[in-house]
């Protein structure tokens, strides 16, 4: 064996304690330590390269929309991708006349990212309304009930499988299934019992500006709207929502279950002392679903309808960020319009960072031995 | 196999406690008293361990875990060729101790030192030292049998391996040699090719033994080797300790005194951290200068 | 009084413990509905021509969707070739130089941030960061290519593949790393001689998930392969991927090419289904033989 003692000498340095640091085998010159070294140390500053270039490239692309709207893109409702030359019409919405021609405005283009922030949050919360409840059910089911029934592995599995499906899946199913069936059935029933219920009307009626007038009519129903989209959301977040409320439910001690049953809880009063210990991680394990729900992309783009506007009809078709960025990027030109779609990209990006970490954190800190 | 076991030392019989200690209750401990206080008295070491010709010579060693000190001003010459035991109550260094012979300890976050240890006049913590290569010539063993997910030949040869051996047969001779040494040899000879993690327990520990000794190492470091394993095991790996003793110099950290009274030559009692006495195993079972070794080695405290 | 209060309390706790069977069911039901359509519109769309042949350009008669399959298969394969010992080594470093530089941490939350991204902000990365400035050296209008799409792909597995790896070693004993140590093994050797060996199992378990995950994404590849139907297997043109015909097929207009959309989801799933029973069956049998006598 070679040794080298210049790669050690540095660590025989003294210490506060008046003895020498022993020498760390690690910092011994050896020429495989130095290559495994080596390269573990590449891939790792590649993984921080990757983020670097991730936020970089987004926010440098980006810039010129930044520049342009600044904050106020996050709260702008227009999103016209060409300049419109409409007639101009006077307060009264006559049409202005001179000369006998008609006299036309041009609008500018101009980007807002409140609709779609609208329709990711919207179809999020909705899906979580839905998905949540029934996770939570199905979670008490599988760490109390399923293991006496000899099902929990089984059903753990399918969970599993059921979680690793891609989206694009789902979002067929949605399509060619859900949304039929919503246009046909769900939608018209819903319409019937509830259009003419006061205070309810504007699920069924939007007013628009049509030749400068405005008008009432109804909504189509077309099946792929914010409902379709938010249902398809649950139904793909319910696994993974499930399987980790599992994991956070079964780290809580036996102890807390024996406990409040010894007090004489009922069975259900019990879980609820299970729920409220798991609490934390229960709230990561719904924003966890909730950053797959804000980010999700083919499902969401095949089902929502994409249309760029803020209704709060759930008969309305709707528009979210990523279902956006599918939509218009591989069309929007260079220029305003795509920088516009990478600063949407970047809020996308920022806002599902900020729903994964608390997430993880909060699940961590329930499941992991030393949160306790 | 009680029988071979009182044979070994025949010379050494373990003197039950006296259920009416002398005078009354009042049975004072200078030394470990003076070590509560935080001292490092001076240990009694026996001329016997003097006249020895050392393989390691441990020289006013300290060691820190980051601010708590474990190891106070240790001096110990280790016999060569000899079978010495660290014995004490948890916690009083004595892994700590074997660790530090081949630096295993330098993995610890926070870990410094002071003083020397020398192996056949050589400092093991000098500035240039090859640990990997200090670590072939220091074979180890330790509490819990670790054998690696690998076949019991692939288990044996490991250190050949790893030190570029690819000759066949001196690795299949080399295997042969190390598991008849452990006394495993019929055990496996059969099955080389199998998983070692099917053994027994025992026979994994045998197995670590071996693999420990297959390079020829000058010194056996043992942690505590049979404390994860069954009477009947510890018996086997005890024999096994004494034969080897033949051809290795071994030093063995236990916390059962009958097993160092059965296995070792030498004996040191530590307490917190310090050296208390060093003698003869039969000395120091039989006739210890101090009151609180007397005490300890017949279970009356600690 | 208090009987009665109990007794309100027992029938509504059974009331919720029939709510809680409810509700797995629903999940179970609703997932197995979802799952079992698409199976079974997927068989009555599936033939040989679906492997066989590519797209004809007949509506009538759309061929096949032999393209898609293997281009997935390639991009897979670039993807690997960079992701998987990119993610392993830094996983290794996570594991076994956690102490070092103090950066560990903040490497594994990096990992875990860059899990969390969503698909489609990969592609618009592939998209700025591969496609445009290949366009702008070649001086194409546009050079959407297989080794933008791969690249894509190989940003969303480097992370799991990483953080999978790092979860394995740590499993893998103290014991072990500090008997090789002590036997003389340098760290590079411990390393490659028994700690990855020891984890291999489940590493390849967690990196044939990661796999399987990304052969079923679709948003990271829009911008970056953008799909082909040709027969390609020069990366360096745009690509086809199974996700992205089933996509156009799907959002299309025509009929027949719905059915393959159908056939192409049958696949995936099939395909998904498939690793993980495999994945189930080896690491029952895994578990038994290496960690868990550990």
């Amino acid at each position: 064996m070679t040794t080298d003692a210049n790669a050690i000498s540095s660590s025989s340095a003294s210490n506060p304690s008046g003895g020498r640091r022993a020498d760390s085998i690690f910092r011994r010159f050896n020429v495989g330590d130095a290559l495994l070294g080596l390269i573990c140390r590449t891939s790792a500053v590649v993984i921080a390269l990757m983020l670097a270039s991730l936020v970089l490239v987004l926010l440098s692309s980006a810039m010129p929309a930044i520049r342009e709207f600044g904050l106020g893109f996050l709260v702008s409702r227009e999103w016209r991708v060409n300049e419109l030359e409409r007639p101009l019409r006077d307060a009264a919405g006559q049409i202005v006349m001179q000369d006998g021609e008609v006299v036309t405005e041009t609008i500018k283009p101009a980007f807002g990212a409140l609709p779609v922030i609208y329709g990711t949050a919207v179809s999020s919360a909705l899906a979580l309304l839905f998905a949540v409840p029934l996770s939570l059910g199905a979670a008490l089911f599988l760490v109390r009930v399923a293991p006496t029934l000899r099902i929990a592995g089984p059903l753990s599995f399918l969970i599993e499988f059921l979680a690793a499906i891609p989206s694009l899946a789902y979002g067929i199913w949605g399509l060619f299934v859900l949304a039929p069936f919503l246009q046909t059935t769900v939608g018209p029933a819903f319409q019937n019992t509830l259009q003419n219920v006061p205070g309810l009307r504007w699920m069924f009626f939007e007013t628009v500006t049509i030749s400068g007038k405005l008008v009432e009519r109804p909504i189509p129903m077309t099946g792929r709207d914010m409902l379709c989209g938010s249902l398809v959301l649950a139904i793909m977040i319910l696994p993974i929502v499930t399987s980790v409320s599992r994991d956070v439910l079964k780290a809580v001690p036996r102890t807390q279950i024996e406990g409040t049953l010894a007090l004489g809880a009922t069975w259900w009063q019990s879980c609820i002392a299970m729920l409220r210990y798991g609490r934390a991680g229960l709230f990561g394990a719904v924003m966890l679903g909730l950053a797959r729900a804000a980010g999700e992309t083919m499902a969401i783009t095949m089902v929502i309808g994409n249309n760029n506007q803020i209704n709060p009809s759930p008969f309305a078709p709707a528009q979210t960020m990523a279902s956006l960025l599918a939509n218009e990027f591989a069309e929007a030109s260079e220029g305003l319009h795509r920088s516009s779609l990478l600063y949407v990209a970047l809020v996308l990006l920022a806002m599902s960072l900020v729903f994964n970490i608390v997430a993880r954190r909060l699940v961590i800190g329930t499941t992991s031995p030393a949160g306790h | 196999m009680t029988a071979t076991m009182t044979q070994l030392r025949p010379d050494i019989a373990l003197r039950a406690p006296a259920p009416a200690a002398r005078g009354a209750s009042a049975v004072t401990y200078p030394i470990i008293d003076a070590i509560k206080r935080g001292e490092t008295p001076e240990p009694r070491v026996h001329a016997s361990v003097i006249d020895e010709t050392p393989i390691l010579h441990v020289r006013d060693f300290q060691l820190w875990y980051g601010p708590s000190k474990a190891l106070h001003g240790i001096s110990m010459p280790i016999a060569k060729d000899k079978v010495t035991a660290l014995i004490g109550p948890s916690g009083c260094g004595k892994s700590t101790l074997l660790r530090s012979v081949n630096r295993l300890n330098d993995l610890i976050e926070g870990v410094h030192i002071a003083g020397a240890i020398e192996l056949n006049g050589e400092s093991v913590y000098a500035k240039g030292v090859d640990v990997i290569g200090l670590r072939r010539r220091l074979g180890m063993v330790f509490q819990k049998p670790n054998p690696f997910p690998m076949s019991i030949f692939e288990n044996v040869v490991y250190s050949l391996r790893i030190s570029g051996e690819r000759n066949k047969s001196v690795l299949s001779a080399a295997c042969e040699k190390a598991l008849r040494q452990a006394a495993l040899w019929d055990e496996v000879k059969d099955r080389l090719k199998s998983s070692a993690m099917g053994l027994s327990g025992g026979q994994q520990q045998r197995l670590c033994i071996a693999r420990a000794i297959v390079s020829e190492p000058e010194v056996l470091l043992l942690d505590e080797p049979c404390s994860a394993l069954d009477p009947i095991a510890t018996l086997r790996i005890e024999e096994l300790i004494h034969e080897i003793s033949e051809r290795y110099t071994v030093l063995i950290v236990t916390h059962n005194m009958q097993q160092a009274a059965r296995v070792s030559d030498y004996t040191a009692f530590m307490y917190l951290g310090r050296l208390v006495e060093y003698g003869r195993t039969a000395d120091l079972f039989q006739i210890p200068q101090l009151r609180e070794t007397e005490d300890y080695v017949t279970g009356r405290f600690g | 009084m208090i009987r009665a209060r109990t007794e309100r309390r027992r029938i509504f706790s059974n009331a919720m413990f029939a709510l809680c069977a409810a509700c797995a069911g629903v999940i179970v039901a609703l997932l197995l509905a979802v799952s079992g359509y698409l199976v079974w519109i997927g068989a009555g769309s599936i033939n040989a021509a679906f492997f066989t042949q590519i797209p004809t350009g007949d509506l009538n008669d759309p061929g096949g969707m032999r393209h898609a399959i293997e281009g997935t298969i390639i991009l897979l394969g670039l993807a690997s070739v960079v992701g998987i010992p990119l993610g392993v080594s830094a996983g290794v470093y996570l594991s076994e130089y956690q102490h070092e530089w103090l950066f560990a941490g903040p490497l594994r939350f990096i990992a875990d941030v860059l899990t969390g991204v969503p698909s489609i902000v990969v592609g618009i990365l592939g998209y700025e960061l591969v496609v445009v400035p290949v366009a702008k050296m070649t001086s194409n209008s546009v050079s959407f290519s297989g080794y933008a799409g791969a690249a894509a792909l190989a940003f969303i597995m480097i992370p799991i593949v990483a953080r999978t790896t790092e979860e394995m070693l740590r499993l893998v004993p103290k014991s072990y790393r500090e008997g090789s140590l002590a036997l003389g093994a340098s760290k590079a050797q411990t390393v490659l001689r028994v700690v990855l060996p020891t984890a291999f199992g489940s590493i390849s378990t967690g990196v044939v998930l990661a796999l399987a995950r990304v052969a079923g994404e679709t948003a990271p590849l829009l911008f970056t392969a953008l799909g082909s139907r040709l027969l390609t297997r020069n990366p360096s043109e745009p690509f086809p991927s199974l996700t992205l015909q089933i996509y156009t097929y799907a959002t299309g207009p025509y009929p027949e090419q719905k059915k393959l959309a159908w056939a192409g989801i049958l696949v995936l799933l099939a395909m998904l289904f498939l690793v993980n029973i495999a994945i189930r069956l080896v690491a029952t049998r895994h578990a038994s033989t290496r960690l868990g006598k550990a």
